[in-house]
């Protein structure tokens, strides 16, 4: 992971000079590597304390009760993973990642589908129609999740949607709106030439967005799934009402089953706390780039 | 693939491209056009737009979920949420939280992101470890905090104090210290996102304003106070709206780490609304609670929205 470059700086700032990997070296430079490595020891520390907790979860996975209760920082006494068993024998992790999984999947793409066959309707033609939409739709991304939390936890019950991963589906395609606006002001920078040209060749709407819009908006796409990814992957409100029966929950649901499961037993918990946290831990390696990307691009409009 | 004209075709002559087109496509294009926002209208209205239109109607009646009579009751649910201490105390403590969370990680977050931003041993390794502690889920994090702030003596967090000679405290069963405790894990964990933000901006400061402002023989506070702050003002604008709306969506953590303990210290608007709407199907009084909540945070992100614009001009 430490090679994984979070944002690439060219040049520093103060000397406008392409940075070197390692410390100066030049007479002058001397006491500049001297506050090299002074920086580094105080930024280093102070990442250890603060990831002191991730330290903690992950070494109580090979403890046991007392072991974990005597000495909570110290390395396991035997890297056993008579815990890691104990866990996936007795809760349905397995189908829990499974559910996840598909209601994740599911509900991003319909989202990012939606969003941005909404976004391409927008600027395929300028009207009082699509002013009126995009001003209500701009309301409406305004409007906190609690306003609208028991009508449509009615709306799920009265459609039998509830203890159903098809009912947290269609209450996560709700967030279209948030992947419109982004996908939008995206899409309003795009060379009109392209699709025009595309038009007089005889395509249709439908081929143009497919064929030509998507692929040409891909950098807002992937920011968009990557965050809608997280985001609905670590939801834990809609879960918590919607779901019931065990063989439903979502993983964040399970974990939060396993407390009551395992009372005492933190060991356990950490365990599967750790089993939990691994998907996103691999996710966040593979797409820290387009996290931060989107965070840059999603703030520049504010 | 950019073009000098404006990013609208422009027919020969200078005037639109609108003008040269003809009847069926305009037609076509209207079709197509609607057909495509079509479905984000539905879900839009599905989801927002009804059931805000029912949350409204609800907070005005008795209805209960079951009994088939509603009857109108005018404001009485409002009352009986101001009156009602558990509800009021959510109210209380969301705004707290949204406050503190927003204040403590934007003063946290700017001077790790200056700091984070120079050279040092293993710099994208400790970036990337304060940035991946707001990827996982708020609620698996809460309950893990739960266990480290466990209250009896071989607990880690009493533990750790033990070694410095101090006496175990109960972090998540006292009102006050639970309150803290909650804001202190939300600030670690959202801290090395914002700085992640921040850094971005930071990278985009010219270099030649610490170039002269060293010249001129400016301290590096003076530097940091007066080109780097009000370099970053478009920044904090930014980052201080995310924290504040999802300050006030709160409900993952805190309901992680003390169910809303102890009492309703803890109580966040949306567990009350999810408290009462869905355990306990008191619709009226819940849906009076998300129409006052949703005015609360209105009129709170418009005053912010106020002050940004006052901060950015006055350093624009």
């Amino acid at each position: 992971m430490a090679d994984n470059t979070l944002i690439p700086d060219v040049v520093d700032p103060l000397t406008k000079k392409k940075k070197s990997k390692k410390p100066p070296t030049t007479r002058r430079g001397k006491e500049e590597r001297v506050r090299y490595w002074v920086r580094s020891a105080i930024v280093l520390s102070i990442t250890a304390v603060v990831m002191l907790p991730l330290y903690y979860i992950f070494v109580s996975t090979f403890k046991t009760q007392t072991e974990m209760a005597l000495k909570p920082f110290a390395l396991p006494e035997s890297w056993s993973l008579s815990n890691y068993v104990t866990v996936f024998t007795t809760l349905p992790v397995g189908q829990a990642f499974l559910n996840t999984l598909i209601v994740t999947v599911t509900a991003v793409f319909l989202q990012v589908f939606i969003g941005s066959l909404a976004a391409y309707g927008m600027i395929l033609r300028k009207s009082w129609f699509t002013a009126a939409v995009g001003s209500i739709l701009l309301i409406g991304f305004t409007i906190p999740v609690q306003a609208t939390l028991i009508p449509v936890y009615r709306l799920g019950a009265k459609l039998d949607l509830t203890n159903s991963l098809l009912g947290l589906v269609i209450v996560y395609m709700g967030s279209s709106v948030f992947c419109y606006f982004l996908i939008v002001g995206y899409m309003r920078k795009l060379p009109m030439e392209l699709i025009e040209a595309a038009r007089i060749d005889g395509a249709g709407p439908w081929t143009i967005y497919w064929r030509i819009v998507l692929p040409l908006i891909r950098p807002i796409l992937t920011t968009v799934v990557v965050f809608q990814t997280l985001a609905t992957w670590n939801d834990f409100l809609w879960p918590n009402i919607l779901l019931v029966s065990n063989d439903k929950r979502t993983i964040v649901l399970q974990v939060f089953n396993a407390i009551s499961e395992f009372t005492t037993d933190w060991p356990l918990f950490m365990t599967i706390t750790v089993i939990a946290l691994v998907p996103v831990m691999v996710f966040f390696v593979f797409t820290q780039r387009w996290i931060v990307a989107g965070l840059i691009s999603g703030s520049v409009k504010g | 693939m950019a073009t000098a004209t404006s990013p609208q075709t422009v027919a020969p002559g200078g005037k639109p491209a609108k003008v040269r087109k003809d009847r069926s496509r305009t037609f076509w294009d209207k079709l197509y056009s609607t057909a495509f926002i079509m479905p984000i209208m539905i879900v839009f209205i599905a989801l927002t737009v009804i059931p805000l239109i029912q949350t409204f109607y609800f907070s005005l009646t008795d209805y209960n979920g079951s009994s088939q009579e509603i009857h109108f009751v005018g404001f009485q649910n409002y009352s009986e949420v101001l009156a009602s201490s558990e509800l009021s105390q959510g109210l209380y403590f969301t705004l707290l939280f949204a406050f503190m969370h927003t204040i403590f990680t934007t003063v946290l977050a700017i001077p790790l992101a200056v700091t984070l931003n120079k050279r040092f041993f293993m710099r994208n390794f400790s970036r990337s470890m304060f940035f991946f502690l707001g990827v996982p889920s708020m609620a698996i994090l809460g309950l893990v905090w739960r266990y480290i702030f466990s209250p009896l003596p071989n607990g880690a967090f009493n533990q750790l104090l033990g070694i410095f000679g101090a006496e175990p405290q109960p972090w998540l069963a006292d009102a006050t210290m639970a309150q803290w405790a909650i804001i202190f894990v939300s600030v670690w964990a959202g801290v090395g996102w914002h700085a992640t933000l921040y850094i971005a901006y930071l990278q985009a400061i010219p270099g030649d304003l610490y170039e002269q402002a060293q010249i001129d023989g400016a301290s590096s506070r003076q530097q940091f106070f007066h080109i780097t702050l009000p370099q970053l003002v478009p920044a904090i604008v930014v980052s201080t709206f995310l924290l504040m709306t999802g300050g006030l969506k709160v409900y993952d953590m805190p309901f992680a780490m003390t169910g809303g303990g102890p009492g309703y210290a803890t109580n966040t608007v949306t567990q009350s609304i999810v408290i009462q709407g869905v355990a306990q199907s008191q619709w009226g009084i819940g849906s009076a609670l998300g129409v006052m909540f949703m005015l609360a945070s209105l009129v709170v992100v418009m005053l912010q929205m106020f002050a940004a614009r006052l901060i950015s001009q006055r350093f624009a």
